[in-house]
Parts: structure tokens; sequence; C-alpha cells
């Protein structure tokens, strides 16, 4: 079995403005690296739209509604100081949260080990009532929540190392303690939450706020100490990664210090949790990440790594 | 280097300095640190009272990354007012004061420069390139050369 790759050019047509660092080029640099003989095992499957079903799972339809009756015919239509609509970032959006569901129904149903979806607009921010953050809908829950409801599943685990917490995937699982969200991110930064006393209901968020110039030390000894042990003691039926490559030391938004390494370590650990508790089944999605460079090393040792499951 | 031990603030400092209000937006102070050589700007009320100073460092402090958003955007910061970025209760020094005294202030505090006043009215400023230049002058000078 292999891994799969979820991707769809419509993600590449959501663009925020001239300049924004969310911009359709992260997708070009990451679909050319995949492309790659390294990566000539990778099995490409185009991500289908979300269904109104699966998304309002995590978010409350007249969410869903507002978002999609906000797409502009032309030009952009600002969110908020940060997140932008242009007239495909409807689709892409759909398509984003769609290509987590499809990674699971394929993991789930055997056609393969792992997946990556190389899609965007990316989606740990968005609450569920609110997208920001340059996040419009919660792929990533959307696609925990689709495990949990048509797949039976007991327990599915969000691993998230992008170096913003995801505020949004916090919101969604604070009340369903089937749902785990471990997240390292820098602190203080945006969006201001991830506070370590910040629990969920069922102890089920784990954060583990970084100080500016962490790097590979503080990150592995956090690791071992905080997030290993609770995934473990969680034992999830199927885990999923908000993979943010933004703490990168080239990223321009942050003051992390994690290098190609550590993206490949966090990796292969996810994956020992993995093949430990749910037979190394694994949905990785991208995030942010705001270096084309680190973007483009730091995807290349994640994807190799899923490869080498 | 004796001429120098014996000067004080008022005669190295520069006079009437320019001044901005708390309530002053950032883009109008970073207009006048691009047209004039000036580090920091002393904040006044309306009773002409000394109350912050904005400085270079004030204006960069603004831009970095916070919480509130993920990226700092340009126009909304420059609109914010003075006082959201100033140093307020600001190290100040008196007319009075020996200039070594100064000088040795400036090199343990790390600053450019300081308003200086007499009760709560500000009179002048001085900064680093006032003592430099009171050190030349007081050097230079024939009977100071041969002093020294």
């Amino acid at each position: 079995m292999t891994t799969l790759l979820y991707h769809h050019p419509i993600c590449a047509e959501h663009d925020m403005g001239a300049g924004h660092p969310e911009c359709p080029e992260r997708l070009e640099v990451i679909l050319n690296t995949l492309r790659k003989p390294p990566f000539a095992a990778l099995e490409w499957r185009e991500a289908p739209e979300a269904t109104r079903e699966q998304l309002t799972r995590a978010h409350p339809a007249a969410h869903v509604e507002r978002i999609m009756a906000a797409v502009p015919k032309t030009g952009l239509r600002a969110l908020d100081a940060d997140t932008a609509l242009s007239p495909r970032s409807g689709e892409a959006a759909l398509r984003a949260a769609g290509a987590f569901c499809a990674a699971v129904d394929a993991v789930m149903q055997g056609e393969a080990k792992n997946a990556f979806c190389a899609v965007r607009p990316p989606g740990h921010h968005a609450e569920p009532n609110q997208a920001m953050g340059f996040c419009l809908f919660n792929n990533v829950a959307v696609g925990a929540l689709h495990a949990l409801e048509v797949y039976g599943l007991k327990r599915v685990a969000v691993i998230d190392f992008d170096v913003h917490h995801g505020n949004g995937t916090q919101a969604i699982f604070w009340d369903r303690p089937q749902c785990l969200y471990v997240s390292t991110h820098q602190s203080p930064l945006y969006p201001g939450t991830g506070r370590r006393n910040e629990h969920g209901s069922a102890s089920n968020i784990v954060n583990v706020p970084l100080a500016p110039y962490s790097g590979s030390t503080q990150l592995q000894e956090a690791w071992v100490t905080l997030v290993d042990p609770e995934l473990h003691a969680f034992r999830p039926d199927m885990i999923f990664i908000s993979a943010g490559f933004d703490a990168h030391q080239l990223d321009p938004l942050a003051e992390l210090e994690f290098i190609d390494e550590d993206y490949a370590w966090l990796t292969r650990e996810i994956l020992d949790v993995a093949a430990h508790c749910c037979e190394g089944r694994v949905v990785s999605g991208l995030e942010g990440g705001y270096s084309l460079a680190a973007l483009t090393s730091g995807v290349a040792v994640h994807v190799q790594a899923l490869l080498e499951a | 280097m004796y001429e120098f031990i014996n000067l004080t603030v008022r005669d190295a400092m520069t006079s009437a300095p320019m001044t901005t209000t708390a309530d002053t937006p950032l883009r109008e102070v970073e207009r006048i640190f691009d047209e004039h050589d000036f580090n920091g700007i002393p904040v006044l009320n309306d009773e002409g009272e000394l109350i912050g100073v904005v400085t270079k460092f004030d204006l960069l402090k603004a831009f970095t990354l916070t919480s509130k958003t993920i990226i700092p955007h340009y126009d909304e910061i420059m609109n914010h007012p003075v006082k959201a970025v100033m140093l307020q209760e600001p190290a100040t020094v008196t007319p009075d004061l020996p200039l070594s005294r100064v000088l040795q202030r400036l090199v343990e505090m790390r600053i450019k420069s300081f308003p200086v006043v007499e009760g709560n009215r500000l009179i002048g400023i001085i900064s680093r390139e006032d003592v430099l230049h009171a050190l030349r002058r007081a050097t230079t000078h024939p009977t100071s050369e041969r002093r020294s």
C-alpha cells in the first residue's frame, strides 16, 4: 500500500490578493516537488468537494452558506484583515475539506496506509461560526468528524504542528471527548489561544506553547514528556495531522527555529504512535507555512516519512 | 577634558525641540523621522507638559508579531495614535546636570537621548550626538588640548 496525495487545481485559484503570503505559489512549489522521482510511489487523486452533510458536522449550516454566499463574482471580498475570498475560493474551500473526507474513506477502506492533502485554503483557525486567519472551513475537523460518524471510530486525534495555535480545531473539539487535539505552537503569537491550561471538557485538549526561538531540543523534549504519553493513553483509532511548516527557521511570520529534520522526526514519531494504536492510519493535510523554501523542504521530508511508513 | 567636565546639559542641548501629542497618528511621526535626523520626539499634553517620548524603536515595535493578526497591517498601524506606543514617564535630565553625568547615563541605559525638563516644562533634548559634539568642542580648544 502506498501514500495518497489529494490535490485539486482549483485550490491554486483561491487568491487573497497580490503579495498575500497564503498564496497559490505555495501549492505550486509543493506539487512540483512531489512530482519528482523520490515521490514516484505517491498515488495522486483529485479532491472531491465536501458535501454539506460533511461540513455541517463541524460548522453550523448558516456558516457554510454565509461563506459560500460571500464569494464574489469578481475581485476580492475581505472577511477580516487577513482573510479574503476570490471568485474560486468557495470551490477551493469545499475541495480542501473534501480532500480530508476522501482521504479518510480511502485509508479506512484499506486503499492506502496514509494520505497527504496538498490543499488550500488552510483550516485550523476556522471556528464553528467564524472564518479567520486565512481559513474558511476547518478541513481537518471535518475529516476527523467524518471518520467518527461514517466509520464508527471511537476516538480520533489531531496533531497540529503549525506555528500558530489551531483555535478553530480546539473550539470544535472542546466538548467532544472522543476527539483529542494536540498542538505545538509559538506563544505569544496569533491567535492568542492555546495556553497550557486550556484542557477541553474531557481533558481532550493538549496545548504545548513554545517560547520564541525554541528549536529541536525544546520540541523533542515537549513531545516526549507532554505529547507522546497523552497520545498513547488516548489510543486513537485514526490520527490526523495539521501540517503547517511555519515553525521553520526560514518562516517570515514566526520565530520558532525548526529545521527540516524536525519535521521528519515529528512525522516519524506520529507514525510510530499510529502503528502502535491504529494500524498506521494517518491523514495529514497542509495548514500554514509562508517561506516557499521551507515549505518545499518541509513537505518533502514529511511526505517522504509518510511513504516510508 | 577638563572643559568638558565643566559643561552642563544647558551648554550642549538642542533647545525648543520639535514635539508631538498623544493623539497624533504614527504616520505623522514617521514623516517627521523621515524628514529630520531625530531618533525620538517628546510627547506633550495640552498643558505643554512632558508625558512621554516616541522613538523609532517604538514604531518598529508596533510592527512586531502579536496575537491580534497573523500579519501586521501597515495602514492600520500607522493610524494608531502616539499614545498606543510611546514610552510614558521617560527618564529625563535637568539643565544643570553635568554633561559627564549625561554621558554615563546614555551608556548605562543604552538610550539615545533625554528630554531636558525644568519642573514639568520641556526645554530641550540632549542626545548622543550633542554629547559627542561637546566632547570634540571641549577638547579641540587650544587651552584644553594642552591641559589634556
